[in-house]
This record gives structure tokens, C-alpha cells and sequence, in this order.
């Protein structure tokens, strides 16, 4: 029930996760700069495990999963949690494959995943929590249009040594402000609902 | 996990959660007098569903919960969940169900007995929560024990025609004040 469907960036495609796709998964949160710059959505594991975690996020009624693929190329992935009370997002896990750094992909595919969040599920804030030392997704983030709502002090532990984390968000007003450009269709036609 | 018994003060203590208590917690959170800053009051309140929920509880390894006694009586829970190992890191919650009893000091001394038995047992490093922020009493009994505003979340739910906002707090072993 909520594995994603696509949405279409300009380099990159939010699309329907696929069982091929796990053993790629698996790779990316047992990689240690993956591990640094944010948590993992899993501890890497047997390919069984794997498919049992697929299952469950598949019947998760509020949890959505991507893959973000580019020209046929799985890059990354998305994990998303609509509110209960359906008028919010939560950005929980927001992974590029660190091979492909510093290319453009995660401005490309998080500027899609928020198109879709506000201007087709017409949500009203969508949330994400950063590292403090994770320069690249803040910098993705504000230009964005995320702001902070708060800061935690020494919340994530890795490499020895405790780390900042910040809450961030994003209303609809700022989105409509900044992209109001952005649509996932045109305008109806004049003469659509005649 | 379900959590052992914490003797307090002024005849409160947490007492480890029986399905029998926790088939209270539904009836609780449906009152509009407790349900201000919580829920949405709707769910699946049955008993069936209650008993599947006590036995995710009992058996999690990421939370520690409590039923509130008061009086050897059964008036709210609380508890830390969503423990993160690594971490030791986890959120912390509340809730009495009496509306009653409001103002007696009951959370207070909850949370209190809730924040020692993380540092002194739990070994946790942090724990952190959401509270309504017009909730005063509530976040008044969390900053009693160690509790730190981190941020605040506006507009983040509508009740009776205005926009509540809502605090973020954390808490470490050196921001409790040693009360015992």
C-alpha cells in the first residue's frame, strides 16, 4: 500500500521500489559514509530480512517508500511518513548512494518529492531532521525552503563522539512562494469540464 | 519492556502495566477533558485491540512503560519510547486520565521517578518530548525534572478554532536536579 509511485525531476525519477533493488539497500547502509553523514533506515542484512522489510513497508498504511533512479540507474532512496492526520510529511530517511555526490542529485529528487508534497497531496508542512555537520543537506534544505523549529544537542552518536541535530520545516506558504512554478500537471483547460 | 515498580512521594508511584490497566488507557484518552492536548479522540478502542497493543508493549525492546498509581489506584501511564540503543537516546510521554486529579502534583512526581530511573537504570544519555505548549502544567512538571526547551514547533494542531504550538523539550543526566 504505500510504496511510492513516480514523480519526475529534471535528472532524477522518484519511482515504485522493486525487490532487485534491495541488494543495493543493503550495500548503502552498510557504507560507512553513508552511516556518517545520517542514520540508516535498516542495519544492513540478509537478503530474506530484506524482503520481510519490503513486505512490511508495503503494507504500512502511513510510510511511503521511493527508489530514486537516473536514466535507468537506482541512486538512492526516499522514506516518508504522512501524518495520521493527514496534513503533514515527515522526510524520515533521504539517501543518495555516495558514489554520486556532489552531482545534483539530491537537490534534483528533493525538490520532486516536495512538488508532490504540496502541490499534488496538498499537504500543509512537510518536517526533516538534519545533523548539525551534514553541510550538503542542509544547504539542499534551505534552498529549499526549510527553516529550523529546533535544535537537539549531542542526539546522534557516530565516529566516536556525539553529534547536533536540527528539526527543520517547510509550510506550504513557503513552498508556494519560492516554487510556485513548480507543478506536477498544467493548468486544466479552459474547456476540460465542459 | 514493561517498567518495575517506583515507590514516590506523596502516595505516587509507577507500577508496572497490566493489560488490565491498559485496557483503561482507551476509555482515557476518548474524554474531551483529557484529550485537550492529545489525540484525535477516535481509534480502535476495543478491547480485542487493546490486548494486541499490551502485548506489543510487554514485548518491545525500544520502550519502557509504566502505569501512574495513585492512592494504589490506576490514573494515567507514561513511559520512554522509540530507545535508541546506540544513542541511549528516547521520547518520553504522559498522560493522566482523571481529569479529576489535575493538579496535584501526580505528573510531577511521575516524570520525576520516570527521568531518575532513565539515568540511574536505563543508562540513557538523553531523552526528549513534544508537549502542547499551552500545556503549562505539563511542561512545568517536565522542566522540574530537567527538562530544556530545544525548539517549537508552530501551528502543529487546530482545536476549537485556533492553532496550537508545540514545545520540544530534552533532558540529560546533568540537567536533573537531584530531588531524592
Amino acid at each position: 500500500m504505500a510504496l511510492g509511485g513516480t514523480i519526475r525531476g529534471k535528472k532524477t525519477s522518484l519511482r515504485l521500489p522493486v525487490e532487485s533493488d534491495l541488494e543495493t539497500y543493503n550495500r548503502w547502509m552498510a557504507d560507512m559514509r553513508v552511516r556518517r553523514a545520517h542514520g540508516v533506515w535498516h542495519e544492513p542484512a540478509m537478503p530474506a530480512t530484506w524482503k520481510e522489510r519490503f513486505k512490511e513497508i508495503a503494507k504500512d498504511k502511513q510510510t511511503v517508500l521511493w527508489s530514486i533512479d537516473a536514466a535507468g540507474q537506482l541512486l538512492g532512496l526516499v522514506v516518508g511518513h504522512v501524518w495520521s492526520m493527514g496534513n503533514g510529511f515527515d522526510v524520515n530517511h533521504f539517501l543518495i548512494d555516495p558514489d554520486e555526490w556532489r552531482k545534483g542529485y539530491g537537490s534534483d529528487a528533493a525538490l520532486a518529492l516536495h512538488r508532490y508534497v504540496f502541490d499534488y497531496l496538498d499537504l500543509r508542512v512537510a518536517t526533516f531532521e538534519i545533523r548539525a555537520d551534514n553541510a550538503a543537506a542542509l544547504t539542499i534544505a534551505h534552498k529549499l525552503g526549510y527553516t529550523e523549529f529546533a535544535h537537539g544537542h549531542n542526539v546522534d552518536y557516530r565516529d566516536g563522539a556525539y553529534v547536533d541535530e536540527v528539526k527543520l520545516r517547510m509550510d506550504k506558504e513557503a513552498w508556494h512562494e519560492r516554487w510556485s512554478a513548480e507543478r506536477e500537471y498544467p493548468p486544466l483547460a479552459a474547456d476540460a469540464t465542459r | 519492556m514493561i517498567g518495575p515498580k517506583l515507590v514516590g512521594k506523596n502516595d505516587v508511584a509507577l507500577v508496572p502495566m497490566t493489560l488490565e490497566n491498559f485496557r483503561l488507557h482507551g476509555p482515557w484518552m476518548m474524554q474531551p477533558e483529557v484529550g485537550r492536548f492529545w489525540g484525535p479522540r477516535f481509534g480502535e478502542v476495543t478491547p480485542e485491540s487493546a490486548e494486541k497493543r499490551y502485548k506489543e508493549f510487554a514485548e518491545s525492546e525500544t520502550s519502557v512503560n509504566w502505569t501512574i498509581s495513585y492512592l494504589d489506584e490506576p490514573v494515567g501511564f507514561t513511559g520512554i519510547f522509540d530507545i535508541d540503543w546506540v544513542r541511549r537516546d528516547g521520547e518520553s510521554g504522559i498522560l493522566i486520565g482523571r481529569a479529576d486529579l489535575f493538579g496535584r502534583g501526580i505528573a510531577s512526581e511521575a516524570i520525576r521517578l520516570r527521568t531518575d530511573f532513565a539515568w540511574r537504570e536505563l543508562r540513557m544519555h538523553r531523552v526528549h518530548n513534544w508537549i502542547a505548549h499551552a500545556n503549562r502544567g505539563s511542561r512545568r512538571a517536565n522542566e522540574k525534572a530537567g527538562y530544556k526547551q530545544m525548539g517549537l514547533f508552530r501551528r502543529s494542531f487546530f482545536r476549537s478554532g485556533e492553532w496550537y504550538d508545540e514545545w520540544l523539550g530534552e533532558a540529560y543526566p546533568h540537567t536533573f536536579p537531584d530531588q531524592r
